[in-house]
């Protein structure tokens, strides 16, 4: 058996890899994909520990965290529809108008 | 009169609710509102009538009527009435004046055709009921509120003719003048609830009592770290000067000449009988707490006799009658001041009664000469009036016998009494005492001076103006209060005649055993103790016989009567103080008090209130201005926090939940 | 002639700290932990049948778990929303070309006027 360890690093090491895409990236679509990167590191996670208790409560959860994402991601690409129009592109950092 | 002493609020509340009613319904009453204030006076005069034939019946009452505030530990603030001797007297003395006031009121208002009568009426009702309430206090807070009504009522009724440019300016001066001693009358209440704790004048928790135990090492009291005899003639000295202003006292007598701008009546009432007594009545209501003072004495003393001489030289160059009646009563009072400071607490409430009566009589009097002269009060245009207003020349006659001392009117007695006891406890050996029995001696020459100077001018000679040889008659209202108060001013001497006694040993000392009895603390043998036991008058047992004292003083007054009869009493006078020159100028401006007292406003007072209010405006609102100037800047740079960047909002909140985790980690362990 | 992608390194990757102190943390918390032995599957379970009759309340899988119906039927609904709101946001009105200006709440309209901006 794989200690869980391993598996806790992995999904560490996706969420903080998706997080620095979310802190970085100029771009509405790329910031979106890193979106999708920290849920499926929390997938990983559920699924390890699944493992770890015998329990198949952890995959089904992993499953329906998969459609919560879709559904995220469907909205997601809506909103960027309407900002490109708004904004005349996809640069997140161009839409500031939601201020002091 | 089985409970009539219950009665006694009514007494009170009787002219408040004439106010009311002048007020409220004044305009559509016949009179405006006369008919109310005559009835409740009157009212109030037959309950005053009775409470002095139950108090002579030795009842007397303390109550308290109504508890407007309740300390848990400190002390309680109630209103309550207190009858006995002193009080009842004075309840007599001022019903009866306000009730002969109101009727002639009738005279000089409505039948003059004046406008206003129901804001008249009702200042008189109301000033009546606040006098009445102060005379039956029972307590020194509640005595001080009454005090203040009086004050605005005067302040209400001299401005009466707003219109003109004069009246308001005096009702200002006067309401401010007592004001300003009022301020330390405050502060001498508060320090004499901090002391003892109580206010109440009567009883054996009163606080002459208490002060009295004090002293003689039986109690003690919280004196703030002065000694108890010290401390306690501060605050005698801080409650004079409420005293000092309400009497008319130097150097807070300013204001009274010019009260004169009110109506007449209002002076009878207010500025002769009724309320410059308040401050008087308010030293003998709480003679046992000044009694235990000897330095307090000594200035009240020392203040009354000055200002006896100083308003009596004053009153020698005045032009209008009214104004020397002024300055007669502040010098009157200024007696009154003596005889309490002397230790003559039965002269001076003599005085003031016998005063009151003549005072009033003589304002009254005038009233009736400035109708007859159309309101025209320069006594340089009268003249001959004796002939015309045979009723006024008769009643007046007989204020003035009795202003000046002569015998047997009532001054003679009540003024030798007080001259007599100063002397008498003077001879002790304090030097005080003598020096100011000495200016109220030369005051009695001055005073004989300028009161018959008054009426020669007035009424004798031939008439110097044509108002004067057809001057305008006046009715019964008039007349009726002239002579009730003309018998009274020629035999209200009877009631206290001590030279007599002295000499025949008849007890005829009526108002002296009328003092006697009442509450313990109270009484005029309680006061002699005291009076033996800390000032020590009296203490040398001297005995002196009060005819040469008395002698001397007819005798001064009888010549101030000669020289103004030698040259003032011919058909044409002149006018003689000119030739005083210089002095009469200075005399004629009231020794410059007036301006004096501006310059101590404008150049004392502007310059520190100017001060203080930039302090406050710097400093206090500064501080203000600058918290919220704090919060505007911090605000003003933190909100750019806000940037509307995604990325941003991202950053703040992982770095948030770093901090989190670490926190519990380290706070719970998982690190180690 | 075409370049080659260049890796865009720039002061922009500052924030990215942030990320890297989160996954310092949490390697710390992980290291730290204790944790019980893994249980695993037993030899020749079958995991997806398991998964399926889990997720319709039906107790025949080899593997214990818990029951998500009404989870199903939630992200079911939740989907159909998702799908809707999705096509609500792409439909285009038809409308006149100024929402572009409006939807800055006018800020360039302003600066095109005036010349000059806030703060």
């Amino acid at each position: 058996m794989v200690p869980p360890e391993y598996y806790l690093f992995l999904s560490a090491a996706m969420f903080c890899i998706g997080l620095f895409g979310i802190l970085t990236r100029r771009n509405a679509l790329l910031f979106l994909m890193s979106v999708e990167l920290m849920l499926n590191a929390a997938n990983i996670n559920l699924v390890a520990f699944s493992l770890v208790w015998g329990n198949v409560t952890g995959q089904t959860f992993g499953l329906f965290t998969m459609a919560l994402a879709a559904a995220e991601v469907a909205i997601g690409i809506g909103i960027i529809l309407v900002l490109y129009r708004n904004f005349d592109g996809v640069d997140v950092t161009d839409a500031t108008t939601m201020r002091w | 009169m089985v409970g009539i002493l219950d009665f006694a609020p009514a007494i009170v509340l009787l002219p408040f609710v004439s106010f009311l009613v002048a007020l409220s319904v004044g305009d559509h009453l016949p009179k405006g509102g006369a008919l109310a204030g005559v009835a409740a006076t009157a009212g109030s005069l037959v309950l005053a009538v009775g409470t002095v034939l139950a108090v002579a019946g030795g009842r007397t009452y303390d109550a308290t009527i109504y508890t407007w505030a309740e300390g848990l530990e400190a002390v309680d603030l109630t209103f309550g009435v207190l009858i006995d001797p002193l009080s009842a007297m004075m309840l007599l003395i001022v019903t009866l004046v306000a009730f002969l006031v109101h009727v002639f009121s009738l005279g000089y208002m409505n039948d003059e055709g004046e406008t206003g009568l129901p804001r008249y009426y009702a200042g008189l009702g109301l000033f009546s009921a606040s006098m009445l309430g102060f005379v039956v206090a029972d307590n020194l807070l509640m005595a001080f509120m009454f005090f203040e009504l009086v004050g605005l009522c005067s302040y209400l009724l001299i401005g009466f003719h707003f219109r003109e440019p004069g009246p308001p300016s005096a009702a200002k001066k006067a309401f401010l003048v007592t004001r300003f001693g009022d301020y330390f009358f405050l502060v001498g209440v508060v320090a004499v609830f901090g002391t003892f704790g109580t206010a109440a004048f009567a009883g054996s928790e009163s606080f002459p009592a208490l002060a009295e135990a004090a002293l003689r090492g039986e109690t003690t009291v919280n004196t703030f770290g002065f000694a108890p005899g010290t401390w306690f003639t501060i605050v005698g000295l801080l409650i004079l000067g409420g005293v000092i202003g309400k009497s008319a006292q130097y150097p807070l007598h300013t204001w009274l000449p010019d009260a004169m701008e009110g109506p007449t009546p209002v002076s009878a009432l207010i500025h002769a009988a009724t309320m410059v007594a308040a401050g008087v009545y308010l030293v003998a209501r709480m003679y046992g707490f000044y009694a235990i003072s000897p330095t307090a004495l000594a200035i009240i003393a020392f203040v009354g006799g000055f200002t006896a001489l100083f308003a009596a030289t004053m009153g020698l160059v005045k032009r209008e009658i009214k104004q020397v009646l002024a300055y007669s009563t502040i010098s009157q009072y200024g007696y009154m001041m003596l005889a309490l400071g002397g230790g003559g607490y039965v002269a001076a409430t003599f005085h003031l009664m016998t005063h009151a009566f003549f005072k009033a009589l003589l304002f009254l009097g005038a009233g009736s000469v400035i109708i007859a002269m159309h309101h025209n009060e320069d006594m340089w245009d009268m003249g001959g009036l004796r002939s015309k207003m045979p009723v006024t020349y008769y009643t007046f006659l007989s204020g003035s016998l009795a202003l000046a001392g002569i015998f047997p009117f009532a001054g003679f007695w009540s003024k030798d009494e007080v001259l007599y006891e100063t002397l008498l406890h003077g001879l002790d050996g304090d030097p005080i005492l003598l020096a100011a029995y000495a200016m109220g001696l030369i005051a009695v020459f001055f005073t004989g001076l300028y009161t018959f100077r008054m009426v020669f001018l007035t009424f004798h000679g031939d008439p110097r103006s044509s108002t004067a040889e057809d001057p305008h008659g006046v009715r019964w209202n008039v007349k009726f209060p002239l002579v009730v108060l003309g018998v009274l001013a020629a035999v209200a001497g009877l009631v206290n005649m001590v030279p007599v006694k002295k000499v025949t040993g008849l007890e005829i000392d009526y108002l002296h055993k009328w003092l006697e009895h009442g509450y313990a603390g109270l009484t005029v043998e309680h006061y002699g103790t005291l009076l033996h036991d800390f000032p020590h008058y009296g203490s040398a047992g001297l005995e002196l016989s009060p005819l040469l004292p008395g002698a001397v003083s007819l005798g001064l007054a009888l010549a101030g009567a000669v020289v103004a009869h030698r040259l003032y009493n011919v058909p044409d006078p002149a006018e003689h103080t000119d030739r005083l020159g210089e002095i009469k100028t200075v005399l004629y401006n009231n020794y410059y008090q007036d301006e004096y007292q501006v310059w101590i406003a404008n150049g004392l007072t502007r310059p520190l209130a100017r001060a203080a209010n930039k302090f406050d405006g710097g400093i206090v609102d500064g501080v203000v201005n600058g918290v919220s100037g704090v919060s505007l800047f911090t605000g003003t740079r933190i909100r750019r926090i806000q940037t509307g960047v995604v990325s941003n909002y991202a950053v703040l909140l992982t770095l948030g939940l770093t901090a989190l985790i670490l926190a519990f980690g380290l706070v719970g362990g998982w690190f180690v | 002639m075409t370049t080659k992608p260049e890796l865009n390194l720039g002061s922009h990757l500052l924030p990215g700290l942030a990320a890297v102190a989160l996954f310092v943390v949490m390697a710390a918390t992980i290291l730290s932990a204790s944790y019980p032995e893994p249980q695993g599957f037993a030899d020749g379970a079958n995991v997806t049948a398991s998964i399926g009759y889990a997720m319709f309340n039906l107790d025949l899988g080899d593997i214990p778990g818990e029951s998500f119906l009404v989870a199903f039927l939630v992200i079911a609904v939740t989907l159909d929303v998702a799908l809707d709101g999705a096509v609500h946001l792409a439909t285009r009105e038809e409308d006149d070309g100024n929402r572009t200006l409006l939807a800055d709440g006018g800020r360039e309209l302003k600066r095109t006027l005036f010349g000059g901006g806030d703060d």
